[in-house]
C-alpha cells in the first residue's frame, strides 16, 4: 500500500501540480453526489417516513371501514338538450383548462334508427374497475362508497390504467397544465387543485363536494351543495345523482322509473353510471 | 485460456473497432440528448396520447426483455440441469439478458410520467396489479443477473490488482445453481405476466385471451436464444474464429427451431380459435378496423409468421441448412426482428382498435393512430448503441467467450 502511495507521489512530482488531485475531485464529487442521495432518500425518497409507513400497504381501501353509502347517477339521453353546460362546469369545478383533457366528455352521437342525440359520459366508477386493478402502486383505487379516485401524489405515471379503460376516461398530463382557465368565472377559484405534469388524472364524482356536503348534514344528489358540478348545471335535469342504498335518493327512482342501461355491461365492469335510451319507447 | 481480441494489429480490423465504436458513441450522445428532453420537456415530446398511450419505448422494453430471455435458459440449462455441454455460452447470455434489462429499465425510466417516483411500486403494493409484480421481478431478476455477471467482471484485466475480488467472484459463482434456481422462476413469472400485461384486459377483446402470457414465454425464449447465438455467430465471424464449436452452434440453432415451432404451434391455435372457427363480435370488429386502417395484419402475417417464423424455424431444423452461418445469421435475425414486431403489433393493435362503448353508431368509428416522433427515435437508437457498445467492450475486455470452466479449474 504504502509503495503504491510512493511511486504515485514521484508522478505527481513530474507532472503539472493540478489545482485539485483527482482523488480529492473524486472524494468531493463522490460525498456530495451521496448526500444528495441520502437527503432525496431520506426527504421524498423510499426512506422517508411516508413511506416507511406505506410499505407493503395494499391500497387505500385498507384505512376506513364500511361505507354505507353506494354513489351512482343517471344520464337520461333523450332530455339531453346537447347544450355541453355539463362538459363546461366540470372544467371549471375541477380546473380542466385543456379541452383534450375533458374528464366528463360529450359528442353528437346518432342511434341505429337515425335518430340524433348527444352523447355524454363521466367516469363509469365501475365497482370492477379494471384501472383500479392494474394500478402497480394502487395510485387509483375505489373509495368505500364506490367512488373511483386518485392519489396523485403517488401515480408514478405508467399510463396502465389508460390503456386498462375502455371507456377512454382517464387522462394523462402530457405538458404542464399552465393555461388560463376560461371555463372558469372571473370570480372565486376552482375548487379542486391542478395536477402536475407526468400523472394520469380523472373524474371523481366531485368527491370532494360530497364529503364537504356529508360533513354538514347535507344529502349528495339532493341539496346542491353536496352534489357534482355536472349535475347541479343541467338545464332540464338530464343528469341524476344519489345514493344507490338510499330507496328515496333521486338515483334510486331514477333507476325504477326508466329502463335504464350501463355501458358496456359485457366487459364485467359493473359501471355505476345509468343510462336511459334517447328513444324512450312509449309507456 | 483463450481470449478473443478484436484489436489484432491488423490496419484494417483496428481501424473497423474505432469506426464502429465512433458511429454507436455518436448514437448514444444523440440518444443522452434526446433523453434529456425528455426529462425536461416531459412526454409531450413524444407521438403518444390519451388513446395510444404506450408506443415504441414499451415496445422497446417488451422485446429488449424477451431477446433477454438467453439468460435465464442458459443458466437454468447449465447451473440448474447440470447440462455442462451448453457451458461455452452460458456467459454471453447473461450479458446479453444484462444488458437487455438494463436497456429496458432506461426506456422504462423516461416512458413513466414521474421517473422521480420509481420506487413508488416497491413501497406502495397493490398485489392484485401484473404490473406490480412485473415491476418486483424484473428488479429481483435484475440483480441475479448482475450477481451472475460480477465473477466474469472481476476476472477482467482490470481487476486482477484486486486479487480479493475475484475471491469474491469464485464465491459469488459457487451459488450460481441457486441463483439460476431464482432466476428460472423469476423469469417464468415476469416473461409470461408481460403478455398477461394485454391478455388481463377485458374490455380490449383482441387483447383479452389466456394465450397471450403462454405465447410471450415461449417467443421470449426462442428470442433469447436466438440473440444470444446470433452475436456469438457474429463475433466469432469478426474475428474469424469461432467462438463456439460448430457442434455446440448447431445444437443450440436446433434448440432455437424447437422452441420456435413450440411458438408457431400456439400461435396456429389462438389465430384458428379466435379467428378462424369462431365469431367473437369484439376480435371481429377490432380486426377489421386493423385490416381496413393499419398495416398490422400485413405485417403479422410476413414478419412474424413467415419471415420471423416459419423461414428460421425450417433453416434451423434442417441439419444441412443449419451448418451455413450466413443462413443461421439470417434465421436468428429475423427471430428477433419477428419477436421485436411481435411486441410491437401486441401493444399498437389493442389501442388504435379501441372498443365501442357508446350507444349511438358514430362514436369512435376511427382507429386512433401513433407515429413516434424523432426524439422518440433517437432514444430508441441511443439505447440500442448503449447495448451494443457495451456488449462490444464486454466482448474486448472481458472473459466472456473461450472460457472453459473444466479447464479454468
Amino acid at each position: 500500500m504504502t509503495s503504491n502511495t510512493q511511486s504515485q507521489g514521484k508522478k505527481n512530482k513530474k507532472r503539472k501540480k493540478p489545482i485539485i488531485s483527482r482523488k480529492e475531485f473524486l472524494q468531493i464529487a463522490g460525498s456530495t453526489g451521496a448526500a444528495t442521495l441520502i437527503t432525496q432518500l431520506i426527504t421524498s425518497g423510499p426512506l422517508s417516513p411516508d413511506a416507511i409507513k406505506g410499505i407493503g400497504e395494499k391500497t387505500h381501501t385498507s384505512v376506513g371501514g364500511e361505507s354505507k353509502h353506494a354513489w351512482c347517477m343517471g344520464i337520461d339521453l333523450s332530455k339531453c338538450i346537447g347544450c355541453q353546460y355539463c362538459v363546461w362546469a366540470c372544467q371549471a369545478t375541477n380546473d380542466v383548462p385543456d379541452d383534450e383533457m375533458r374528464w366528463n366528455i360529450g359528442f353528437p352521437e346518432r342511434t341505429e334508427n337515425g335518430t340524433e342525440f348527444f352523447m355524454t359520459r363521466p367516469c363509469l366508477h365501475c365497482q370492477e374497475a379494471p384501472c383500479v386493478k392494474v394500478c402497480p402502486v394502487g395510485a387509483t383505487w375505489k373509495r368505500n362508497d364506490g367512488i373511483v379516485t386518485m392519489d396523485y401524489k403517488r401515480c408514478i405515471g405508467c399510463r396502465y390504467c389508460e390503456v386498462a379503460c375502455p371507456y377512454d376516461v382517464r387522462r394523462f398530463n402530457w405538458k404542464p397544465s399552465e393555461s388560463e382557465n376560461l371555463y372558469h368565472p372571473i370570480w372565486g377559484s376552482p375548487e379542486v387543485e391542478r395536477r402536475a405534469r407526468g400523472v394520469v388524472e380523472k373524474c371523481t364524482f366531485c368527491s370532494h363536494r360530497i364529503d364537504r356536503g356529508l360533513e354538514q348534514g347535507l344529502i349528495p344528489g339532493k341539496d346542491r351543495e353536496a352534489s357534482p358540478a355536472c349535475v347541479n348545471i343541467c338545464p332540464v335535469n338530464a343528469r341524476v345523482f344519489g345514493d344507490h342504498n338510499d330507496p328515496d335518493s333521486p338515483i334510486s327512482t331514477f333507476v325504477r322509473k326508466n329502463e335504464t342501461f350501463r355501458l358496456r355491461e359485457d366487459f364485467g365492469t359493473e359501471p355505476q353510471v345509468h343510462y336511459v335510451r334517447p328513444e324512450k319507447e312509449e309507456a | 485460456m483463450a481470449k478473443f481480441d478484436l484489436s489484432i494489429p491488423k490496419e484494417g480490423r483496428q481501424r473497423a473497432w474505432w469506426i464502429w465504436i465512433g458511429t454507436l458513441s455518436i448514437f448514444l450522445v444523440i440518444g443522452v440528448i434526446g433523453a434529456v428532453r425528455v426529462f425536461v420537456l416531459g412526454l409531450q415530446v413524444t407521438g403518444l396520447s390519451d388513446q395510444v398511450p404506450w408506443g415504441l419505448w414499451i415496445t422497446q422494453d417488451l422485446s429488449s426483455i424477451a431477446t433477454g430471455a438467453g439468460a435465464f435458459t442458459f443458466s437454468a440449462v447449465v447451473y440448474l440441469f447440470s447440462i455442462k455441454k451448453y457451458q461455452p455460452i452460458a456467459r454471453a447470455a447473461v450479458f446479453v439478458g444484462f444488458l437487455g434489462y438494463s436497456s429496458a429499465m432506461i426506456a422504462l425510466a423516461l416512458d413513466i410520467g414521474r421517473p422521480d417516483r420509481f420506487w413508488h411500486p416497491l413501497v406502495y403494493w397493490n398485489v392484485h396489479s401484473v404490473l406490480w409484480e412485473i415491476t418486483w421481478c424484473v428488479i429481483l431478476y435484475s440483480i441475479v443477473l448482475v450477481l451472475e455477471f460480477l465473477p466474469i467482471i472481476f476476472e477482467g484485466k482490470f481487476f486482477s490488482r484486486w486479487p480479493q475480488l475475484k475471491r469474491y467472484g469464485d464465491l459469488i459463482h459457487k451459488a450460481s445453481p441457486i441463483f439460476a434456481g431464482i432466476g428460472l422462476g423469476l423469469s417464468l413469472l415476469h416473461q409470461s405476466s408481460l403478455g398477461a400485461t394485454y391478455g388481463v384486459l377485458s374490455g380490449r377483446a383482441i387483447w383479452y385471451k389466456p394465450s397471450l402470457p403462454v405465447m410471450f414465454i415461449l417467443s421470449a425464449v426462442a428470442g433469447g436464444i436466438a440473440m444470444t447465438l446470433l452475436l456469438s455467430i457474429v463475433v466469432g465471424k469478426l474475428n474469424n474464429k469461432r467462438v463456439i464449436s460448430p457442434q455446440l452452434q448447431y445444437d443450440i440453432s436446433r434448440i432455437a427451431g424447437f422452441a420456435l415451432l413450440a411458438y408457431l404451434y400456439l400461435k396456429l391455435w389462438d389465430w384458428a380459435a379466435t379467428s378462424y372457427y369462431s365469431n367473437s363480435p369484439g376480435t371481429t370488429e377490432a380486426l377489421a378496423l386493423l385490416q381496413s386502417t393499419t398495416p398490422y395484419t400485413q405485417t403479422f402475417w410476413w414478419i412474424e409468421i413467415i419471415l420471423g417464423g416459419i423461414i428460421p424455424a425450417i433453416i434451423l431444423l434442417n441439419p444441412r441448412l443449419r451448418k451455413n452461418d450466413l443462413y443461421s445469421i439470417f434465421a436468428l435475425g429475423m427471430i428477433v426482428v419477428g419477436v421485436t414486431i411481435n411486441r410491437w403489433n401486441v401493444t399498437l393493435s389493442g389501442l388504435v382498435a379501441p372498443p365501442h362503448w357508446s350507444p349511438g353508431v358514430l362514436g369512435n368509428v376511427l382507429a386512433a393512430s401513433y407515429l413516434p416522433t424523432w426524439n422518440e427515435i433517437i432514444v430508441s437508437l441511443g439505447i440500442i448503441a448503449y447495448a451494443l457498445l457495451a456488449f462490444s467492450f464486454g466482448v474486448k475486455y472481458l472473459p466472456i467467450f473461450g472460457h472453459d470452466e473444466e479447464a479454468a479449474h
